[in-house]
């Protein structure tokens, strides 16, 4: 069984971090994560209140009625219309407190904002991702603004982005199935062999942030690490001009692995 | 019209007893020893992972030498993914599935029905023998050069297919599922003919227990979705065994265009109606056992049984929610959604009349009454934190991640798990005709209660932390660097849960030999089985029984035989104010 062991050496006790920690997702980073936040922490909000409900019929009642300090017990069958007419109520207040809202707010922030891709007048960044066991490849068009030609410029494991724009990742996959998971963005979607799946995003921050793979495609799944790097919008020209510059002599152009890519397209 | 077996006489030879049995009271035994046994195995592989995520590259303590020599006691990654794939298929399929539905599926129904035996006898036997041969077929993979499967127990293509998954382990699951496929699916036809033609005469649909309900509609859900499951490993098989591409696609894919999301399809149709086939027999035995001890009717029985069926055809109409990030069209993505969350009406529905059944009751807190309130304060945690999930835009940020982990291993481990042990010590006196000992019972409640609520509560919380599943060590990554104190908690916890687990085996191996002798109706119930001695004879009825009340009549202020129940058998009291 080949593998480093040194690698996985970390001592969990001296950490810095408190189990407390644990409850705050990573720093969002994204112009629209607010809006996953926003409904995670009110279906939060609701639960606990149902929570408490259920928890103050199961104890209360516990305590109330245990045997020894209620030996008679009421004989119903709760079915009297008064009875009906309460469980059906709780029923509905659980579906329209809980269920509808944060159904229609869900939606609407599908249909305004996560469905609603860049058009080419707000000229999106666009990166075509190609994931395969255990790497992240990321396809940018070269000064042609173009896909899949001579000039574009590929990057393993690293992903170079400016803040302040768009940005519309279209996504394949090699091998397996693997998901390109932005935690800070909030944000997933499956790299799927044979389709090319879509997301898009704007940044606020500069600076280095993980990329994961979300979805099990093998034995080195956790190994599937990229690196978001977000720069502001000038260093991001200037990253883009240099990486064109080593692009021109180092693309394997004869290498048809090379055109792994596509038209960008309406698809 | 009610249909009676014909009487024969009672086996003799230890073969035919115990092991070629028609007798639905001895399958049920081997369908839980053979649960038991699964789940021993299930939760040492999910002590390995956890140990794994807690600290990691040290080896495992005391057994770690033993099982992986080549790494001084540390799992390794690919051994890593072996186990959380096979702790989700054995815990499902080969652990839950067993105990719930094999075993008190086949003790109770013909008992509480009032029948001599299932419908079909000799397919009950075969339904265990395939049981018992997958089981065979799973255990073997372990020992395969390669290993066994490690694709998730959810086996996805590609990577379930020759591109990701090499050697024989992943045709050995495909194999071993088929053939459960078999075994459950000869149960389920089973179970659904017997409740409906053995009833005693005289019992309506709504004069059974809950829990044949919930078995009765687990079986419907099984005996329509099992087989989809079937047709989808079988075309996983024939891709890896005679070069078919139903679900390969893509460059790695050398010929051939299939789609890998037709089988998330084929499979995500069995695997949503599959959580409720295994919750369904627990909710029914919870509603039961509730009334039972509080020594009050069942809140609404009629509306329970028909939330209960709601959730049963709802079930099959919502499997797109596993989907949302494979981005399905828009139209399907909405309508999943909105279809996931009406489930919440009649879920809420019997929720409300379970906590109507204990109000104003006069609660005994025996061990089976702890585990089921147990269940309805999990359950509670699990279909709450379900809504997150439903929901596209949160569920594309917790999707695969711990936060599902933990709200799945609420509703499907947590509360049928707890589900499983209030039906164990419940029926434990009449299947063994011994008491389990009240003490080391409770203690097993508490410490498997504060234990799993660690364990599932802080996957939650790491998953919200933003943690995604199945990594061997997560903290690769810098931003889950502070999940790392909470991930020891939750590994502790789960060492609890471990720990807490031996008084109840050695409660039931104890209990079996010297446990205090059980009258025939230690609880004070009237449903059928408890009419009968315990354990009940060969053939278990005498008689036919005449069924002339429902199962739930407690507490009657009428009542003046000098008991609080009335038994099935008799005619309802009734007064100026019943």
């Amino acid at each position: 069984m080949m593998f480093d062991l040194s690698r996985l050496m970390m001592n969990p006790w001296k950490m810095n971090a408190g189990l407390l920690d644990a409850f705050y997702p990573p720093k969002d980073i994204s112009t629209n994560g607010h809006l996953i936040d926003f409904l995670f922490y009110y279906t939060t909000a609701m639960n606990i209140f149902f929570f408490t409900l259920v928890c103050l019929g199961l104890f209360g009642f516990s305590y109330l009625y245990h045997h020894k300090r209620h030996p008679k017990p009421y004989y119903t069958h709760g079915n009297k219309k008064k009875q009906i007419l309460i469980t059906t109520l709780i029923g509905l207040a659980v579906f329209f407190g809980i269920d509808a809202t944060i159904t229609s707010i869900s939606n609407q922030d599908l249909v305004n904002t996560f469905w609603k891709f860049p058009t080419e007048e707000e000229k999106p960044v666009k990166v075509e991702v190609l994931a395969q066991q255990w790497m992240w490849t990321f396809r940018h068009p070269g000064e042609d603004g173009e896909f899949n030609t001579a000039d574009d410029i590929l990057v393993n494991h690293d992903l170079h982005l400016p803040v302040n724009r768009k940005i519309e990742f279209r996504i394949t996959s090699k091998d397996v199935i693997h998901s390109f998971y932005l935690p800070n963005t909030r944000l997933k979607v499956d790299a799927i062999p044979g389709r090319v799946t879509r997301m898009w995003v704007e940044l606020t921050e500069p600076g280095v942030y993980d990329i994961a793979c979300a979805e099990m495609c093998g034995t080195h799944h956790y190994l599937m690490k990229g690196r978001l790097i977000v720069h502001s919008e000038e260093d991001y020209l200037a990253w883009k001009a240099e990486a064109s510059r080593i692009a021109k002599y180092e693309n394997d152009t004869d290498n048809p692995e090379f055109y792994w890519g596509w038209k960008w397209g309406n698809n | 019209m009610t249909y009676v077996h014909a009487k024969h006489d009672a086996p003799t030879t230890f073969w035919s007893k115990y092991i070629v049995s028609y007798d639905h009271k001895v399958i049920a035994k081997q369908f839980l020893w053979y649960g038991i046994f699964f789940l021993g195995v299930g939760g040492l592989m999910a002590l390995l992972i956890r140990w794994t995520l807690a600290f990691p590259g040290q080896p495992f303590p005391v057994i770690g030498h033993m099982l992986f020599p080549h790494t001084d006691g540390v799992v390794p990654p690919d051994t890593y993914a072996m186990l959380f794939s096979l702790h989700g298929t054995i815990m499902i399929f080969y652990a839950i599935t067993p105990i719930l539905i094999g075993a008190f599926g086949n003790y109770c129904i013909p008992l509480m029905i009032g029948a001599r035996d299932m419908a079909f006898p000799l397919l009950n036997m075969l339904s265990f023998h395939f049981a018992a041969l997958s089981g065979l077929i799973l255990l073997a993979s372990l020992f395969l050069p390669l290993g066994g499967a490690a694709a998730g127990w959810t086996s996805y293509p590609t990577l379930s297919t020759l591109i990701g998954s090499p050697g024989l382990g992943q045709t050995f699951w495909c194999l071993a599922i088929f053939v459960l496929g078999i075994s459950s699916t000869m149960g389920a036809i089973n179970y659904i003919t017997t409740i409906i033609s053995f009833r005693a005469p005289g019992m309506g649909y709504f004069d059974m227990p809950l829990t044949i309900w919930g078995l009765w509609l687990t079986a419907i859900l099984n005996a329509i979705f099992i087989p989809v499951l079937g047709a989808g490993v079988l075309l996983l098989l024939f891709d890896r065994l005679f070069g078919t591409t139903f679900f390969l696609a893509g460059a790695a894919a050398t010929s051939g265009t299939g789609d890998p999301i037709l089988f998330q399809h084929v499979f995500w149709i069995f695997g949503h109606p599959e959580v409720y086939i295994l919750i369904l027999p627990a909710w029914g035995i919870v509603s039961d056992l509730l009334s039972f001890f509080a020594r009050k009717p069942a809140f609404g029985y009629k509306a329970t049984a028909l939330s209960m069926t709601a959730v049963t055809v709802l079930s099959t109409l919502v499997y797109g929610h596993h989907m949302f990030t494979t981005q399905m069209s828009p139209l399907l993505t909405q309508t999943f959604m909105t279809l996931t969350m009406t489930i919440s009406i009649p879920s809420a529905v019997f929720f409300a009349n379970w906590l109507g059944t204990i109000w104003r009751g006069s609660i005994r807190f025996d061990s089976p009454m702890l585990f089921a309130l147990g269940v309805v304060f999990v359950f509670g945690l699990g279909g709450l934190t379900g809504l997150y999930l439903g929901t596209v835009t949160t569920d594309l940020y917790l999707h695969d991640t711990y936060f599902v982990v933990g709200h799945f291993h609420y509703t499907m481990a947590a509360s049928v798990l707890l589900g499983g042990f209030a039906a164990t010590y419940f029926w434990f006196p009449k299947m063994f005709g011994r008491m389990m000992n009240e003490t080391w019972a409770k203690v097993h409640f508490w410490l498997t209660m504060i234990g799993l609520n660690g364990v599932f509560f802080g996957m939650m919380v790491v998953g919200w932390g933003g943690m995604h599943r199945r990594l061997y060590n997560p903290f690769v990554y810098e931003f889950m660097e502070k999940l790392i104190p909470m991930n020891t908690f939750i590994t502790w916890s789960a060492i609890l849960m471990g720990i807490g687990q031996l008084p109840f085996v050695y409660n039931f191996i104890h209990s079996m030999f010297y446990g205090e002798k059980a009258s025939e109706n230690p609880w004070q119930v009237g449903t059928l089985e408890w009419t009968l001695p315990s354990p009940p004879i060969h053939y278990n009825f005498e008689e036919i029984p005449v069924v002339k009340c429902g199962p739930h009549e407690f507490g009657n202020p009428n009542l003046n035989n000098g008991r609080d129940f009335q038994y099935q058998t008799e005619e309802l009291v009734k007064g100026p104010q019943a």
